[in-house]
């Protein structure tokens, strides 16, 4: 066992937890966060993005002591008490949502581009959007919901 | 106030984009252990004993089964697939022994202490190879499982036959101008959901019963699947279903649920899970049905078709799961939306040692149409006719009699094709970007019968507070169903859209549906919907009209609000219902949807079986462009038509077929099975390539209408439409932009560098290339 510190939106945690237990794990099974989905629990699919100090990580890949000291957001955390953010309404309102697997994962790697670019162009969003899989293939609405989230200049 | 043919917004996106969607491999219950599965290294083996005592004694470890512990089978077509395997394995990744544990991790390490001795006999991979009289048999004893009534051959690999036959082919043939023979193969291809199968399941000692929390796209079929194979009646398995990570087609029978029920019945009512990996899901779950295709068509030097005929083998896999249907009714689409007076097929499906096959998105129709409409781009080539007009020359119009006499209503193809062509720029020829890359258009149709008959229940109740609960078994895939759903629900009872909910299907409270397969949701639980709440509403009015003293006739209801006609509102569904009090009141509706009997299904004698409720049709056009050094093609541009009927939510119209263009030119260009010797070399997504959000192409949705005189508020179905053009679409383009024709899936980089030496070789790459 070896013993953590982390926030998870916004919340402090301290847990002693197994060594070989993954910060996918941790959120799915101990904090009971399942919006982080595991596909394929090898880094290959995307849906357990989370974001680990502002950037998408792969959950599945991060052994808990690698998220020793760090600052999580999840899907859970990023609606406020008055509604959603601007992105997951775009997302919303463009019919960006199918299945809904993906979804808090392409809504997160979304959400981590705006903050770091606030006017992507298609092709970054198609990069930094290119590691989250979507089988029902709703790309094209998931474009149109992040460029109408970003042309409204709305920062979440 | 009306909601159906409105953009409405999903009625489950708010749950879906905050995360708190509770999918089937979300679900956890207290006490619940972990399962995993010991599979087969073998294509073919017997076994001749299994050591599972060291793995009962380690850590964590609850129990151990094999199918000696659980012997039983089951299939929805023929009763031919163990839980765990019986004395021999077919497949390389066939479930063994199961292992339930207090973690994942401990069942997981328990499998490597157990021992398996197999004795490896002949296998038999290869679909043609199979049908030898001296092949290997996979199942020995095929005559004596117990199994629907359709032919099959005794003694060999050959598992089902099917033809059909209408006109007389020998004489078309005879008619025609030309004939043309081709060859065509389309690959398997996993559903690769994004949620793998994953199932809980607990045994209840009181009943001898079990309760499973899965994920599928048809419950009461998985729940009399699962009842049959153990001998209970139906009423002892009891499915609920949350939300489904994507199906397919592909969460259709059991797969992490045989498992997790051999697990259960030796847990004494603790529940225990059992989820697949990516591996185990691409490797050993079940594939869309490879299938060779001949096909030999005859024509008039004008276009017109006049005779077909066509021979399909199906490569099943390893058992037959829901696959005997593809193989009876999928050659169906190989004739495309086209009259056509002379027709035939004749199609088996043989047992292989692979990974089992089953229903994939179009249940045989993107296979079919894959052979169908190459074949119209050669023949339009072969006799100089613009593609898109010699399949307008043969397109079916409103009122024309299908392949067995039935008048078919509400079909458009003939929109669905010139507004892709309009879309597309047909007949423009592109810039090209640069000297190595080439840009092509192609074309192609489809059209798909629905399953007929079917039938679907509904309940509808209306609580205290006027919200309306609708009770019936059409789980949420992804699809869209339950908003449109709502729609027609609100629409028929005169509510407002946020005054319905569609609760989780549970077989024990909700009535029977056919399943969430074959495009028939929106129109079979919507009929039964629009029944049930046309029965509310006349309920409402005459509980009204008591209440308020006044004739019912005189009274409508409209968003929730009784109005009397001529003087205005007088109350509210909600007010009337609570005046009730504490004595409380609920109103109730059933109804029962069956195409069984419609005067639409009738047809030429004793053809009537093959008629269907509704016709689907679907043609798209696309613009690729081809890197003739690197064989690399990329869809830059696909306009994508269906005949909906009506468009009960134009949005959830436009995600299917944009999802569906997705999916097709992921089937075409990336996803291929690399096999070795019976075993899948590539079971991971970084190996098995899937379309990302990288290889979108633009795409322009085209929506097109038609008047289905049965059709609830008039809709059709589309979700198995949307895929299956977009394959053949873009051999055609290449055929476009290279000359070079390629008839077996996928449309891999290696193929088309060898298409194009091959045409060097005939000269004919160098005068396309001159172009």
């Amino acid at each position: 066992m070896i013993s953590v510190t982390l926030t998870v939106n916004r919340v402090h945690h301290e847990a002693a937890v197994e060594e070989n237990i993954t910060l996918l794990e941790f959120l799915r099974e101990v904090l009971h966060l399942t919006g982080a989905k595991e596909g394929c629990g090898v880094g290959e699919c995307g849906t357990c993005v989370v974001l680990v100090d502002g950037s998408p990580v792969n959950s599945c890949l991060v052994l808990m002591g690698d998220a020793d000291g760090h600052e999580v957001e999840t899907i859970e955390g990023l609606a406020g008490d008055d509604g959603l953010n601007a992105l997951q309404a775009a997302f919303v309102a463009a019919g960006a949502i199918q299945c809904g697997y993906c979804t808090p994962a392409m809504v997160l790697a979304a959400e981590a581009l705006l903050r770091a670019n606030p006017q992507p162009s298609p092709s970054e969003i198609g990069e930094a959007l290119g590691g989250v899989l979507c089988r029902c293939g709703a790309y094209s609405k998931v474009l149109d919901a992040v460029s109408t989230a970003a042309a409204k200049g709305v920062r979440p | 106030m009306t909601h159906v043919g409105d953009r409405v917004l999903r009625v489950d996106a708010l749950e879906k984009v905050t995360g708190r969607a509770v999918f089937g491999s979300d679900m956890a219950l207290p006490g619940m252990l972990h399962g995993a599965v010991l599979r087969s290294p073998h294509a073919h083996a017997r076994i001749l004993a299994i050591d599972t005592s060291r793995a009962e004694r380690a850590p964590g470890v609850r129990t151990v089964t094999t199918g000696q512990d659980f012997p039983f089978t089951f299939g929805a077509s023929i009763k031919d697939q163990p839980f765990l395997a019986i004395d021999r394995v077919r497949f390389v990744g066939e479930a063994v022994v199961a292992v339930a544990a207090d973690t994942e991790l401990q069942a997981q390490e328990a499998l490597d202490l157990i021992s398996v001795q197999y004795e490896e006999v002949p296998a038999v991979l290869d679909p043609w190879e199979a049908l030898a009289q001296d092949a290997p048999l996979v199942h020995p004893d095929l005559h004596t499982y117990r199994r629907g009534g359709h032919e099959i051959v005794p003694h060999s690999n050959i598992n089902t036959v099917a033809r059909y036959v209408h006109g007389d082919v020998e004489g078309g043939f005879r008619q025609a101008d030309l004939v043309f023979e081709d060859e065509f193969f389309a690959h398997a291809l996993s559903h690769a959901a994004m949620e793998t199968h994953a199932a809980v399941a607990q045994y209840r000692p009181a009943d001898g019963g079990y309760t499973l929390w899965v994920s599928t796209d048809r419950p009461f079929q998985m729940r009399n699947e699962l009842a049959a194979g153990l001998g209970l009646s139906s009423n002892q398995v009891r499915l609920i279903v949350g939300c489904v990570g994507g199906s397919f087609g592909g969460k259709n029978t059991l797969v992490a649920e045989a498992a997790a029920v051999a697990l259960a019945r030796r847990l004494a009512g603790r529940p225990v899970r059992v989820e697949l990996s990516r591996e185990e899901d691409l490797v050993a779950s079940q594939v869309r049905m490879p299938v060779l295709i001949k096909l030999k068509t005859g024509v008039r030097r004008d276009g017109t078709l006049v005779a077909r005929r066509a021979e399909f083998l199906w490569d099943g896999g390893a058992y037959a799961s829901n696959a005997v249907g593809i193989a009876v009714r999928g050659p169906r689409a190989v004739f495309g939306p086209y009259r056509i007076p002379n027709v035939e097929y004749f199609s088996r499906m043989v047992y292989t040692n692979k990974e089992p096959t089953g229903s994939y998105r179009g249940y045989g129709t993107t296979q079919a149409a894959w052979a169908c409409e190459s074949q119209m781009d050669i023949i339009a080539h072969r006799l100089r006719i613009d593609p898109i007009v010699i399949r307008l020359r043969n397109a079916y119009e409103d009122g024309d009699p299908w392949l067995n006499g039935q008048i078919m209503h509400g079909v458009n193809a003939r929109e669905t094709l010139e507004v892709v062509g309009r879309e597309i720029g047909w007949g423009r020829v592109e810039r090209v970007p640069a000297p190595h890359l080439r840009r092509g258009k192609g074309v192609a149709s489809m059209m798909k019968e629905t399953a007929t008959p079917t039938s679907s229940n509904v309940v509808i109740k209306v609580e205290q507070d006027g919200r309306v609960v609708v009770l019936c078994a059409a789980p949420e895939i992804g699809a869209g169903q339950a908003t449109v759903l709502s729609q027609m629900a609100a629409d028929a009872i005169g509510v407002p859209l946020g005054a319905v909910s569609i609760p989780a299907t549970d077989t024990a409270t909700t009535p029977f549906n056919g399943p969430v397969a074959s495009s028939r949701t929106t129109y079979h639980v919507g009929s039964a919907i629009r029944m049930a709440g046309l029965e509310i509403r006349d309920k409402a009015l005459a509980l009204a009209g008591k209440v308020l003293g006044v004739e019912p006739e005189l009274l409508d209801l409209d968003d929730g609000v009784i109005v009397e006609r001529g003087v205005g509102p007088r109350t509210t569904l909600r007010e009337l219902l609570t005046g009730f009090g504490a004595e409380g009141f609920s109103l109730l509706a059933e109804a029962r949807y069956s195409s069984a009997g419609s005067p639409l299904l009738k047809a030429d004698a004793g053809l009537e079986w093959a008629s269907s409720i509704f016709w689907m049709i679907a043609s798209q056009a696309v613009e690729i462009e081809v890197d003739i050094e690197t064989g690399v093609i990329r869809v830059v541009k696909a306009a994508a038509a269906a005949d909906v009927g009506r468009a009960v939510n134009p949005t959830g119209c436009e995600q299917q077929i944009e999802g569906g263009v997705v999916m097709g030119l992921s089937n075409a260009l990336f996803e291929e099975f690399i096999m070795q010797s019976g075993r899948i070399e590539n079971g991971s997504l970084a190996d098995y390539k899937v379309a990302t959000i990288q290889d979108l192409p633009e795409i322009v949705p085209c929506i097109v209408e038609s008047d289905h005189p049965e059709a609830p508020f008039g809709a059709k179905g589309i979700g198995e439409p949307a895929a299956a053009a977009t394959p053949p679409a873009i051999a055609n383009a290449l055929f476009d932009a290279i000359g070079v024709r390629i008839k077996d899936l996928p449309l891999t980089p290696a193929k088309v560098l060898a298409a194009i030496e091959a045409a060097k070789g005939q000269g004919v790459f160098e005068e396309m290339g001159l172009r």
